[in-house]
């Protein structure tokens, strides 16, 4: 006998997660990094930093950790985001 | 029945054991068989718990999903829940939702922790739940079920799968399911819902984001303190193998271990201020365990299993013969907080 039943997944019934525009250059940008707060991304965003500023011309870097590396960044560590041409979210461990 | 409108999609199979192959292709079900939801049995949990299809139990904050009543439920069915058990499954949620929880980091960390759900309240009883023998092993159908249905939500709606959001290097057996009832019959203590400020006789689910059971044993002393030391020494050995961090334990004591606290007078809040005042460690300990590397110069640093006494969950449960506890570590540390809702209550209501 036929059995009909309901799907249990969310069926992307969510939205609000698209690519950003993408920048035509990044020459004289302000680029913020935001950390989720582990050790392991020391290394690494120093190294992207290092890499915007010496092969992109990036004019400023900021660097943001979060308070817990679980959770949104909080939102008083956007409060100066208008200023930023693009940022760039990454996790470490 | 009343008539709900889903909005999940309707799909079809031609028998059960095709609809069983539906949901194991899909990696929908965490390898056991389920019970097919049909909106049937979907729409009797619903009425059960008085929630309409579209009710939101909240939203995930990281990827900020929605939570429906009807999804939930859906998942609920597919564990093997009866209508009765759907309220708790509802409440575990709602509780993991709560900020301090830390619901994303808990349930994809490579720390591979499960959610441990102890239930308190006349539930376990109204639904035979045993808190006796093999209280942390399978038993009965409800904690089973319920403790199933909360793996399964975050599977099929959170992506909550091995390799997917979930990056647990190892994981353990509680991830299949994790739900333990109070002994309440059996003790002069106080419920842990009830210690944690749910009115008595409301029936509550506590979650903590905790790694596997650690079972300790100690027939050979009636001393409260004595025996709390054995406990101790298996918070201290997590501490030191695991993470040093502070964070809610829970321990969990058996009748026959009960009846020397029960002699001696001891309260729950006696165990919690002893366990709290020993278990501690210092950093130079890493080094007899093969953590030399990271004491540096911080060997007399003191560590504290526990930031305050109350962050101890302790749990009557467990069948009558046998010296053996279980410590259940957290996750790590306070990153993520014991949370306890009350079965029914609505923590987002605005009065």
């Amino acid at each position: 006998m036929a059995i009909e039943f309901l799907d249990p997944t969310h069926e992307n019934a969510f939205g609000g997660f698209e690519l950003a525009p993408r920048l035509a250059s990044l020459q004289g940008a302000v680029i913020a990094i935001v950390s989720n707060g582990k050790r392991g991304t020391i290394p690494f965003f120093d190294a992207l930093e290092g890499a915007f500023k010496t092969q992109f011309a990036v004019g400023e870097v900021v660097r943001i950790t979060k308070g817990n590396y679980s959770t949104p960044v909080e939102a008083e560590r956007l409060n100066d985001a208008e200023r930023w041409q693009a940022l760039v979210s990454g996790v470490g461990d | 029945m009343t008539a709900h409108n889903f909005n999940a999609s309707l799909h079809s199979a031609s028998d059960l054991q095709s609809a069983q192959e539906w949901f194991h292709e899909r990696k929908l079900t965490d390898g056991l068989p389920v019970v097919p939801p049909t909106p049937e049995l979907v729409g009797q949990c619903l009425d059960y718990a008085l929630l309409p299809a579209d009710h939101l139990i909240g939203i995930e904050p990281v990827r900020e999903r929605a939570i429906t009543a009807e999804k939930v439920a859906i998942n609920a069915v597919l564990a093997g829940c009866l209508p009765p058990h759907f309220p708790l499954v509802v409440t575990a949620i709602t509780a993991m939702l709560q900020e301090p929880f830390v619901m994303h980091g808990a349930t994809s960390s490579t720390g591979g922790c499960g959610i441990l759900m102890v239930i308190n309240g006349p539930a376990r009883t109204e639904l035979k739940m045993d808190a006796t023998f093999n209280a942390l092993g399978p038993g009965d159908r409800a904690t089973t079920a319920i403790g199933r249905a909360v793996r399964l939500v975050l599977y099929n709606l959170l992506d909550v799968r091995p390799g997917e959001a979930d990056r647990s290097t190892l994981g353990h057996p509680g991830k299949l399911s994790y739900c333990l009832a109070e002994d309440e019959e059996n003790t002069p203590w106080k419920p842990l819902a009830e210690e944690r400020g749910v009115p008595q006789y409301a029936s509550a689910v506590t979650v903590m984001a905790a790694g596997a059971p650690r079972q300790i044993m100690n027939e050979w002393t009636t001393e409260p303190a004595e025996i709390l030391d054995t406990f101790i020494a298996e918070i201290k050995a997590s501490m030191l193998h695991y993470s040093i961090w502070a964070g809610n334990y829970a321990i969990v004591l058996p009748p026959q271990l009960r009846a020397h606290f029960d002699a001696a007078g001891w309260s729950k809040a006696d165990v919690r201020d002893y366990v709290f005042e020993h278990a501690k460690v210092h950093r130079h300990e890493w080094a007899a365990c093969g953590k030399g590397a990271v004491v540096a110069n911080k060997g007399d640093r003191e560590y504290r299993a526990l930031v305050s006494p109350d962050h101890l969950l302790v749990v009557a449960a467990g069948g009558p013969a046998g010296g053996f506890g279980a410590v259940i570590p957290p996750w790590l540390g306070k990153t993520s907080q014991a949370v306890t809702v009350a079965v029914g209550a609505c923590v987002d209501c605005e009065i």
